[in-house]
C-alpha cells in the first residue's frame, strides 16, 4: 500500500483496529483462564463470572477472527474448478463468488440484526446484570463488515491493471 | 431444491467461501421450512454456549507461537541423541518428532516447515533417497493428529457430542499403530542403508536435555494432565498457552515480541474461519435433522448395504474421496452431522467412528488435488507437486493399510476407553 493516499491509510489503520481488538480479547481470555485454572487447583475456589465470560470472549475472538478472514481473503474454500479456468472466465467466476459470498453476509447481518433487537427488547441479561444485546452485536457487526469486505473486494477482479498503476504513480 | 443443492456446489467448487455456501443452504433450508431466519444468528451465537470450544483458540494461539520458536530444533536434536544411533533412526526421529508437533500445532502444515525442513538435508545427508526423504517428511506432516491435544478430535468431539477425553484415549493406540507403520516401513526400505546417524553418546544426550530443558515439562504437563483426567481439555489449552508465552518469549526469548500481534492475527484468522463454519454448520444440522435428511440417507443407504463390513469399507471410499477436496476442518463440520446417525445404524461406536474419521482424514492430506502437505512440501523443498505426489504414493499405502487395521478391529480404539 502506498503511503499517505486515503484509502491506504484506511486499510493499515483498519488492520491496526482488528489486530489490536483480537490481541486484548485473545490475551483477556488467557489471563481468566488460566486464573481459573490457578484458583481451581490451588485455592480449591474459582470466579463465578469466569466462564460465561470466557464463552463470550470465544465468540468474540472468533468473529473478529473472520472479520480478519475476509479481509485476508482467506476463509476456508474448495475452489477445484476456478483454477481450470482461462483468465477471463476465471474473473467473472470470482466476481460471481465475492458477490454470492456479499450476499450470503448481508442477509446474516439483517438476520443477526433482528436476533439482537428482539433479545434487547426482551431485556435478555449476561454476567448477572450486562445487557445481552451489547455482546451479540459483534454478530452483525461482523457479516456487515464481511459483507462490506466481499463488495469493496468486487472492483478488482475487473481491473486487474488499475491497482498496479496506482501503485507505480504513487 | 435439487437445483438450488447443485447450484452451491458449483460456487462451492468455484472458491465461494464455504461459510456462504453453508449459511446459504441453512437460510434457504428455513424459509422454505417457513422457520423465522433468526434461528441461523441464534445457532451462531451458540458459539458463546459451548464451554469446550475455548480449548480451540488457546490451543491454536500456542501452536503457532510455538512454531515460531526453535523448538523445532531442540525437538529434533534431542530425538536424535535419543534414537539416531539405532539403524534408520533418523527416520524414526522424522516420524516421532513429526508426530508430537503435529499434535501441538493441530495440524495446519507448519509441521512440513518447522521439523521437514530441519530433516530434509539431514536424511538426504544420512544417505537416504531424495525420493523417499521427500515423501517421509511429507506424509509425517500430519502424524500425529489422533494425540492429544489435536484440534480435528476436539472439534470431532464438540459436533458429535462424545466426550472429548474419551477421543484422546481411543487415539493413542491408532496413533502409535501409525507412527510404527510408517516407521517399520523406513527401516525396511532402508536395510541397505542402515547406517546409523551417530554413536550414542551421553554427553549428547545431556547437551540435548539442557538446550530444551524448558519445553520437556510442557508435553509432560499437558498429556498428562489430559490423559489423567487431573485437567479439563479447555483447562490444558489454558496451562499450555501461559507455558508456551513464557518459556518462548521470557526464557529463550526467540519470538520477539514485536511479532506477537501478527502472530495473534494468523492465529485468530484460522480460529475465525473453523468457528465460524461451525456456528452456521451448526444451523444448517438441525435444519437438516427438522427435514430428516439423515433418516432418508439411513434409508438409502441400507436399502444397499446391509453389514457393518460394507458399510465401513464405503464409508473408508467416501473419506478418501472427500479427503481429496476438503480440508479437515470443513469436512468435520460437513460431513460428521450426516454420517454420525448412519453409522449408528450399523452399530458403529460414535468414539470409534471419530477416530476413523480423523485417522482417514491424515491420509487426505496427501491426497491431490488439494492435499496440504503437497503443497507446502512442493513449495517448501522447491519440487514440482507432481514429483511429491510420486513420493508419497508408497507411504500412501503404508498409512491406508494402518487405516483399513483401525477401522476393521475397533478394539484398537475402544480398548481403554471407559464405556
Amino acid at each position: 500500500m502506498p503511503e499517505g493516499d486515503a484509502p491506504g491509510r484506511a486499510e493499515r489503520l483498519g488492520r491496526q483496529f482488528e489486530n489490536t481488538l483480537l490481541a486484548v480479547v485473545l490475551f483477556l481470555m488467557i489471563g481468566i483462564a488460566a486464573s481459573q485454572v490457578f484458583l481451581r487447583s490451588v485455592l480449591g475456589s474459582g470466579l463465578s463470572w469466569a466462564d460465561e465470560a470466557l464463552r463470550l470472549l470465544v465468540l468474540w475472538a472468533a468473529m473478529l477472527g473472520a472479520i480478519a478472514a475476509s479481509r485476508d481473503n482467506v476463509h476456508l474454500r474448495i475452489d477445484l474448478l476456478s483454477r481450470f479456468l482461462p483468465a477471463g472466465w476465471r474473473r467473472v467466476s470470482a466476481a460471481l463468488v465475492d458477490l454470492f459470498a456479499a450476499g450470503v453476509s448481508a442477509v446474516l447481518a439483517w438476520q443477526s440484526w433482528r436476533f439482537v433487537s428482539e433479545s434487547r427488547e426482551f431485556g435478555d441479561l449476561v454476567l448477572g446484570t450486562l445487557p445481552a444485546w451489547a455482546f451479540q452485536a459483534i454478530l452483525p457487526a461482523a457479516f456487515i463488515l464481511i459483507t462490506y469486505r466481499y463488495l469493496a473486494g468486487l472492483p478488482r477482479h475487473f481491473r486487474p491493471r488499475r491497482a498496479a498503476v496506482e501503485r507505480d504513480t504513487a | 431444491m435439487i437445483l438450488t443443492s447443485l447450484a452451491l456446489v458449483l460456487l462451492a467448487v468455484l472458491g465461494a467461501p464455504l461459510f456462504a455456501i453453508i449459511g446459504a443452504g441453512a437460510l434457504l433450508g428455513f424459509s422454505r421450512a417457513e422457520v423465522d431466519l433468526t434461528a441461523v444468528p441464534i445457532e451462531i451465537y451458540g458459539i458463546a454456549e459451548t464451554p469446550i470450544l475455548l480449548a480451540i483458540p488457546l490451543f491454536t494461539f500456542a501452536g503457532y507461537v510455538l512454531s515460531e520458536s526453535r523448538a523445532a530444533a531442540r525437538l529434533v536434536r534431542l530425538s536424535a541423541a535419543l534414537i539416531g544411533w539405532l539403524p534408520g533412526g533418523l527416520a524414526m526421529v522424522a516420524v516421532a518428532t513429526c508426530s508430537l508437533f503435529t499434535a501441538f500445532t493441530g495440524g495446519s502444515g507448519v509441521t512440513i516447515i518447522a521439523i521437514g525442513a530441519l530433516l530434509f538435508p539431514a536424511l538426504i545427508q544420512a544417505g537416504y533417497g531424495e525420493r523417499f526423504t521427500l515423501g517421509l517428511v511429507t506424509s509425517s506432516g500430519s502424524l500425529g493428529l489422533l494425540f492429544a491435544p489435536s484440534l480435528p478430535l476436539i472439534i470431532y468431539g464438540i459436533i458429535a457430542e462424545v466426550s472429548i477425553d474419551s477421543l484422546f484415549v481411543a487415539g493413542v493406540v491408532p496413533g502409535i499403530l501409525m507412527m510404527l507403520a510408517l516407521a517399520a516401513f523406513c527401516l525396511w526400505r532402508n536395510r541397505e542403508n542402515r547406517r546409523p546417524l551417530a554413536d550414542f553418546s551421553w554427553r549428547e544426550v545431556r547437551a540435548a536435555v539442557r538446550e530444551s530443558i524448558w519445553e520437556l515439562p510442557l508435553p509432560i504437563v499437558v498429556l498428562g494432565g489430559i490423559y489423567s483426567g487431573y485437567f479439563a481439555v479447555s483447562e490444558a489449552a489454558a496451562v499450555t498457552v501461559v507455558y508456551v508465552l513464557v518459556v518462548e518469549l521470557l526464557i529463550y526469548r526467540e519470538v520477539p515480541w514485536n511479532r506477537l500481534t501478527a502472530i495473534v492475527r494468523d492465529s485468530m484468522v484460522l480460529v475465525g474461519g473453523i468457528l465460524l463454519i461451525l456456528g452456521i454448520s451448526l444451523a444448517s444440522t438441525n435444519y437438516m435433522i427438522d427435514a430428516q435428511v439423515p433418516q432418508k440417507l439411513i434409508e438409502l443407504v441400507t436399502r444397499y448395504i446391509s453389514s457393518q463390513t460394507s458399510f465401513l469399507l464405503l464409508l473408508i471410499c467416501f473419506l478418501l474421496l472427500i479427503g481429496c477436496i476438503l480440508h479437515i476442518f470443513s469436512a468435520l463440520v460437513l460431513v460428521v452431522p450426516l454420517m454420525l446417525p448412519v453409522a449408528a445404524q450399523y452399530g458403529v461406536d460414535p468414539v470409534h467412528l471419530g477416530i476413523i474419521f480423523v485417522a482417514t482424514m491424515e491420509l487426505g492430506y496427501l491426497l491431490p488435488p488439494i492435499g496440504l502437505n503437497l503443497y507446502i512440501s512442493s513449495y517448501r523443498f522447491n519440487r514440482p507437486v507432481l514429483d511429491v505426489c510420486l513420493a508419497t504414493v508408497p507411504f500412501i499405502l503404508i498409512l491406508f493399510g494402518a487405516v483399513l487395521l483401525i477401522t476393521f478391529v475397533p478394539s484398537l480404539s475402544l480398548m481403554f476407553v471407559k464405556q
